[in-house]
Parts: structure tokens; sequence; C-alpha cells
């Protein structure tokens, strides 16, 4: 059997003895594996390697920990090893450039499989999306635990060779280098020049000192030029990964397996309805199946007859995905649109964007509607009224207008306090129980699902069963594919 | 308003305008040198005619080319894209636009939440000053941090100002690479249901923050005074929910609700109540520390549209077009000149075609001015440009000439 992943990028053909090839823990997977493999092995080192990303992706979104804390790290490394993946809890574990057939075992595993999932995850841009994300997360976690010498073995390793800036020249910056950066000890760390587009990450947050188009950074945020490096290198290697995948489909035992990981995160995206939903009714759905994301955004819409663009996106994507139809979309947002405006302005400014929600203008894809996470993650500014009321409100905005709603003050109360705290998709369900009068505790992941769960109960006096371990795991699992935005900067 | 009648005059005009006024020449070696190593003819153009029909994907490879379209088309509005892989007007499918000049576009309607001369498309000396404040941060802030030096300013038209930087690094950005200058530029952060929209944190102030301060000073208490930001009841009821301590928000409301409604000195008096409320109350100090800096920057700050910068090939108004609303010629203005801009003074296309027209000459005069400054940011594009590639050139060749140890980038 030939199970040789052929791609054409290949600059030197592995060779040698495993420790010439696996010199360090952490690699940057230039050179794709040349070796035969069987296909269980193929199989098994796919899947787990699929574990170990979604291990990850929990840890960030579900858990909320933060990425490289300390719990963050625990939490992983805890998982890894009860699931059974010991060789990857010990790649993340010390990160370093040990010589045992156990570290040589491990550093193949992860290096074949790194190359699997870039074939599974080639396929479309969302899935691209959220590979990288989630390597990028691997990288970083790797790159932090690394100590002492390993960090300099790595770096010539790689031919990465920065020189640092004379003390002189710290000398005269040094104000602003305390002003700019969030360490305490700046005095004593030595500090390297880069271009300013090397170190986006920072320059994004505003955590580095930038003059003349130069970034100058202390040695611990040079993870921050290592990922950008290795961010631009897997994107371009899954560009070309997916130009290849015509040969690799040639064969059909590894087409199903490619294709079967990728099914196993593409759930239900809600682009596609079968119900239909007219807009007459719009009005007594929005009071109690929208969920208050959507409720305001269609408050403000009767209100002030206008919506800014994101909201236009928001809301008119959901509306698409609960069953209203293009004409009845187009209706509608005319209906409004035309009590500020004439007919004429609304035809050529607007109505081509409620047709581009249906995938019937410009690139012609039909967007899926958007799910909490990226409605959470939104950018909201000065005009805007989407986003996630239970983050996007202030607290006295949030409980003024539930309270104006005619809600208990008591449960009222939880809410407010559930989305202060951070909590906003539980403070949603806690919403959703206020509204419906009823203890589902759901978990909501989705403004579509939030609606099609209160239709069930609305409607069929059906009592919901709150599957939560099943449910909320696999819808998690969807979310996370898009709702990159916050990790991937667009 | 402009009405009906002139609009219908203005297919008359453009073809005069274009022919006579428009700066063709300069502006064909500004796309030229802005669309360089591809050639000119991959740069996307747009043109809104007449009856607002859009056209996109046109393209030119010379100004005579130009010239023709132009008359050919009449286009009421000219809008300029990015640099495609082949000519936009071919292969649709699988072209890609690989370079476009980082711009920016801020819009007095963003700021109608905190004016109060006036709203929507309409604008006045008053609050053309947040344009002024914009413009003098973003232009320090492009030169001083990010080091770029050939950065083009226009009037929109009405009501806003475009930012055109044509830096062979900031032409190549990718989407990321924009959105992390735009975030990095952007202070003013949420919707409708926030009140307090800048956070500052409580550790030192970003050098490019303090910088920004500095500016927004010396206009800030002028503003307060104009707009009035306090004054009336409402208005203070607004700056009130900013404050993020309930007890420093009603020791404030208590003394400013009965005082005259004179904005600053509403303002001096809550500048004492805060000082004061600081020093004694040093627990909850943490979240006010930068209170102060946080409401300047919220009333004053640049407001930006940052899609537009973030986008690779969005469509931005070109320099010298006209607006079609006001007749007003988008012009060049310098960054240091734009305080004194009037905009009364900002030439249209009926005052530059009518000899009998009052302003006539004055605006004949302006004209020029906004093209001299044009070409004179063109003129030292393209005197970066060439040094840039002599620079280039040598570079190849010695690494030609010797090995090459490269940086880590090219290597991974």
């Amino acid at each position: 059997m030939d199970f040789k992943l052929k791609r054409k990028s290949i600059k030197t053909p592995i060779s040698g003895s495993l420790k010439e090839t696996y010199p360090h823990d952490l690699q940057f997977y230039k050179v794709p594996p040349t070796c035969d493999i069987n296909l269980q092995e193929f199989e098994t080192l796919a899947l787990e390697r699929v574990t170990l990303l979604r291990t990850l992706a929990t840890a960030t979104t579900l858990k909320g920990l933060r990425l490289n804390s300390e719990e963050y790290t625990e939490y992983v490394l805890g998982e890894l090893r009860t699931q059974g993946l010991k060789y990857y809890a010990r790649l993340c574990e010390k990160s370093g450039c040990a010589e045992t057939a156990a570290d040589f075992e491990a550093r193949r595993k992860d290096h074949i499989a790194h190359f699997i999932l870039r074939l599974a995850y080639c396929r479309t841009e969302e899935l691209r999306r959220w590979f990288v994300a989630r390597e990028m997360e691997l990288f970083k976690m790797r790159f932090a635990v690394m100590r002492g010498e390993a960090v300099d073995v790595f770096f010539k390793l790689n031919n990465l060779c920065y020189t640092n800036i004379t003390d002189n020249e710290k000398n005269e910056i040094i104000h602003y280098l305390r002003e700019c950066l969030p360490y305490q000890n700046i005095d004593n760390m030595k500090f390297y020049k880069v271009k300013f587009y090397e170190v986006l990450d920072l320059v994004k947050t505003r955590k580095v000192y930038l003059s003349g188009g130069y970034a100058y950074i202390p040695h611990r945020d040079f993870i921050s030029v290592l990922s950008a490096l290795y961010r631009t290198h897997l994107r371009q290697s899954l560009a070309i990964a997916s130009q290849h995948l015509g040969e690799i489909e040639q064969d059909e035992r590894l087409v199903s397996l490619l294709k079967g990981l990728h099914q196993s995160y593409s759930g239900n995206d809600y682009s596609e309805t079968k119900s239909v939903v007219p807009i007459e009714s719009l009005d007594s759905l929005s009071l109690k199946s929208f969920p208050l994301c959507m409720r305001q955004l269609h408050e403000q819409l009767r209100m002030a007859h206008h919506l800014k663009h994101g909201g236009r996106l928001q809301y008119g994507l959901f509306l698409k995905g609960i069953g209203v139809t293009l004409e009845d979309s187009l209706r509608f947002w005319r209906d409004e649109f035309t009590k500020i405006m004439e007919l004429d302005k609304f035809e050529k400014q607007y109505a081509y964007n409620v047709r581009y929600n249906y995938g019937k203008e410009g690139s012609k894809r039909n967007y899926s509607p958007f799910t909490c996470l990226k409605i959470i993650n939104t950018p909201v500014g000065p005009g805007d009224c989407h986003g996630c009321p239970y983050r996007h409100c202030d607290t006295s905005n949030l409980k003024n207008k539930l309270l104006g709603y005619g809600y208990d003050p008591q449960a009222v109360h939880e809410v407010v306090d559930l989305a202060k705290k951070g909590h906003y998709q539980i403070a949603c369900s806690k919403y959703f129980d206020t509204v419906h009068n009823e203890d589902v505790g759901l978990g909501i992941n989705h403004p579509n699902q939030y609606f099609e769960e209160s239709q069930k109960i609305i409607k069929g006096g059906i009592k919901v069963e709150p599957k939560k371990e099943k449910v909320t795991i696999k819808k998690e699992e969807i979310d996370d594919l898009e709702g990159m935005d916050f990790d991937e900067p667009l | 308003m402009v009405g009906q009648h002139d609009e219908n005059l203005l297919s008359d005009m453009l073809p005069i305008y274009y022919t006579r006024l428009f700066p063709q020449n300069i502006f064909c070696r500004w796309l030229t040198c802005g669309s360089y190593p591809h050639p000119v003819s991959n740069r996307e153009l747009s043109f809104t005619l007449a009856d607002d029909v859009y056209i996109r994907y046109l393209s030119i490879n010379n100004q005579k080319d130009f010239q023709t379209l132009l008359q050919k088309k009449i286009p009421h509005k000219l809008d300029i894209g990015g640099v495609y892989n082949t000519k936009p007007s071919i292969a649709r499918h699988d072209s890609v636009v690989l370079a476009r000049e980082l711009v920016f576009d801020i819009d007095l309607t963003d700021y109608d939440e905190i004016r109060t001369c006036c709203q929507e498309a309409k604008v006045c000396e008053k609050c053309w000053k947040f344009m002024v404040i914009a413009c003098e941060i973003i232009d320090k802030a492009l030169r001083d941090d990010f080091g770029f030096q050939n950065i083009l300013w226009v009037f929109s038209g009405r009501r806003g100002i475009h930012c055109w930087v044509s830096d062979y690094e900031a032409r190549t950005l990718d989407s990321p690479g924009r959105g992390a200058i735009a975030d990095y530029m952007c202070l003013i952060m949420g919707g409708d249901n926030q009140n307090k929209k800048v956070n500052l944190g409580s550790d030192n102030i970003h050098t490019s923050i303090r910088r920004a301060l500095n500016i927004i000073d010396q206009y800030f208490e002028q503003l307060l005074e104009e707009q009035g930001f306090i004054s009336t009841a409402d208005r203070l009821q607004t700056f009130l929910k900013i404050m993020p301590d309930e007890n420093l928000k009603s020791q404030t409301e208590k003394v400013l609700a009965k005082m005259s409604e004179a904005s600053l000195d509403r303002w001096k008096a809550f500048l004492n109540i805060y000082n004061n409320y600081y020093r004694e109350n040093s627990n909850s100090s943490r979240k006010i520390k930068y209170l102060i800096e946080e409401i300047k920057i919220q009333y004053c700050y640049p407001r930006l549209d940052v899609n537009v910068t973030k986008g690779f090939n969005h469509l931005l108004k070109s320099p010298f077009s006209i607006h079609p609303k006001t007749g007003k010629v988008c012009v060049v203005f310098k960054p240091g000149n734009a305080k004194n801009m009037k905009l009364d003074e900002v030439p249209t296309i009926y005052s530059l075609l009518d000899d009998s027209s009052p302003d006539n000459a004055q605006h004949q005069v302006n004209m020029r001015v906004a093209v001299k400054n044009f070409q004179e940011v063109v003129f030292s594009l393209e005197k970066t440009e060439a040094m840039r590639r002599r620079n280039d050139a040598r570079v190849a060749n010695r690494s030609i000439a010797t090995s090459p140890v490269d940086r880590g980038k090219a290597k991974i």
C-alpha cells in the first residue's frame, strides 16, 4: 500500500535518523512527511489530533479560559491525559529537545497528524480559519512552556536571527517603552527592533511601542513575531494543499475519512429552512420567540425605520434563518425604510443588501445566520444596535429595558447579574426561561436555535428535554467554526 | 440644499469640468505610481452615472484613455478601487486584489450623538473642528508611529474627510494588517446601548494616546463651549451616564444641575469635584483614574469607519470628483491646514464654471491651491518610489553576489 502524501512543495526529502528529522518538540512543519503508514494509523492520528484541537477550542470558548493562563494549560494537559493522548501532553508540557525514543515517536506522530489535518481542513475558508486558529493556539502554548536552552536551540534550528538594539538606543526611548508596555522590569529587558507588520497582534491591542514603522519588543513578545510567521506559512500551505486535493481524492479510502473529519464539525448552520414565516407575524413573534438581540433590532427598526449595516446583516440573516422568504424580506425592509426615504433610494442602496444576504448578489454565497459567538465578538460602533445585548449593553440600560418589558424584577436581576459576570449565553438562556415562564435551562448557541426551541414550546407544548450534554457540546463545535473572527483578525 | 434643477445641469457641466479643471495628468501619475509594480490598467475605477447607474471594473491605460472614458460616460461620481492581478474588466472570477492604498474614512454622521450644532448630512464651521482634530491625530500617528510618508488628505465633498496612504508597505498590507492599524487607532467602542465608550484601564497611557490627548487639548475647551456638550439637562444626563462611579456621579449632578448652563463653567466645576473625589477615594480610584482623558476622547477623538480601512477593495471617492449632492469638489488639502479650511470656500462646479458667480474668483484660486497640494504629494510619492526601487535593485544585486543569509521570514 502506498500512502505517500504527494506534495509538490517538497524541498528536501527527509532522510537520516529520527534525531536529525525531529530535533525539537516544537516545529514549523515546513517539510511534509514522506514515510509510509498504514490506513489505520492514518485514521487514528487524524482523529487524535482533531481531539487535541477540540480540547483547545473547548478550553477557550466553552470554559472561557484565557489563552496560556495557568488554568488553561492545566485544563488542556489534564484533558489530553484523560483522553489517552499522552504523547501530545508530553509535547505540550515542556517543549524541549530531549532525545528519548518516546520523544521522537511523539514528534513523528505530531508531524504526520498535522499534515493529515491540513488535507482535511483546507477545503473551505471556514474550515481553514478554524484549523489555523487552533493550530496557532497550540503553537503559542507550546512556545510559552519552552524554557532556557530549548528556546535558543529552536531559534537556531529555524534560522531565526534577530539582533537586539544597543543600550544607547534603548535609553533614548526607555521613557516611551515604560509608557507603552504592560511590564514592570523594562530596565532589565533586552529589546529587538522589528517592522510593525511582524507583530500585528501587538499593534492591534496597542501593547507595543511604535516609532517610524518599527516596533520595539522585548524577548517575551517574540511569540508574536513567530506566530505571525507561522500563521502566514500555514495559510499559504493550506492554499497549496487545497490545489492538490484532486490528486488525494482519487483514493477513495482517504476521501471518506478526510471528508468525515469535516462532517463531524458541520452541524445545522440554519442557512436552509423548510418552514415559511409570514412577515405579518414578526411583531408578535418578536415578543416571545426572538432572542433579545433580535428583538431589540426589530424594535429599533420599527421605531427608527432604519438600521445600520451591522444590524441589517445580523437581523436580515436571522430572518432568513427563521423562514422569511426573499420576497417578504424585501417587502419588510422596504416598508420600513421608505417611511424615512424615497423608494428609489431604498432600491438603489439597500435592496442589493437584502438580496445579497439571500445569496443573489455579489459572490452569491448563501450566507449563514450569525451564531452567538459571532454576535458576541462582533465589533459594535457608535450608532449601532446590533451585537449581543448582554455584552454590548450597559448594565443599567439592559435592566431598564427588561423591566420595561414587564418581566419579574427578580428574574431581571438574575439575567443582568449573569450578563455582568460575562456569562452572556447563560443570561440569554435565563431570559428564555423568563419569557416562556418555564425552567428549561437551554444552552443557547444560536439565535435561530433560540427561535426554534421557543416555537417548539409555544406550538407543540412539547416539553423540551434539556439534553444538555449532547446538544450543547455538538452545537459548540459548530459555533467554533464560524465564530473564529476573534482569533483571526480579518 | 441643491435642487433637482442643478443636478440636471451637472450633466452639461461635467464634461467641461473634466476637460478644463480636473487635474487629469497628475491624477494619472498618482494612480500609476500607486499601482506599481502592476500597470495602471489593473486598477479598478468605478463610475456612477447620471441616473445612479453604477459601473464597476473600469480601468484606463493612460491619460488619453481616461479623458475619452470621462467624455463618453460623464460620471457624476468617480470611485477608485484596488489593483488587480489582471485588468479588472477581464477575468472577474479568479481575479484578486493585490494592492491598494491604506485608506481612512471619517464622516461627521458618526459624530451625531455628540455634536449638537448639526445632524446627519448637515455640517457647519463648528462641527468641522471634529474633522480638524481627526485629521491631525491620524496624520501624526501614521507618520510618527507607522513611518508612512506619502499621505493624501481629501475633503469628501460634504461632511467628511478621506485619507490615502500610498507608501509601498501600506499599499501591500493585507486585510488583517489593515485591521490591526485601524484597531490601533480606534479608541471609541460600543454602540447605542453603551454610555461609556472609552476604557483606558489603569496602567500607563500609551504614547500614541498621550499624543492624541495633547492635540485634543488644543481644541477641547473651545469645542466644549461651541457645542455645549453639557449645557442642557439632557446633555448633562448623557454626560453623567459616562461616570462609572455612582458617588461621583451624584455629587457631580448635584453641583452641575444648579449651575448656569455654560458648559465650560460646568466642566471646570466638574474637574474640581473629580480631583477632590479622586484624592479622597483611593480605593475606587482605579476605575476613574483616567476618567478625564476618557471623557475627552469620547467627545473629541476621531471616529473611524473601520470597515473602510479593513476592506482591501473598498471603493472610495476619488480626489477631485464632484459630490453629486453638493456640487463641491473633493479638494486635496494639507493636514496642517485643515483648521484654516472654510467649507463655503471649497470650490463648487457651479461657481468654477460660472464667471458671473460672486465666488468665482476666490474658488478658482482655491481650486489651484488644491491641485498644487495634490501635485506636491504625488511628486514626493514618485520620488520615494524611485528611491525604493533603486534600493531594492541594489539589495537584489548584492544578495546575488554573496550567498543569501536571509531573515527568518524567507526561510519558513
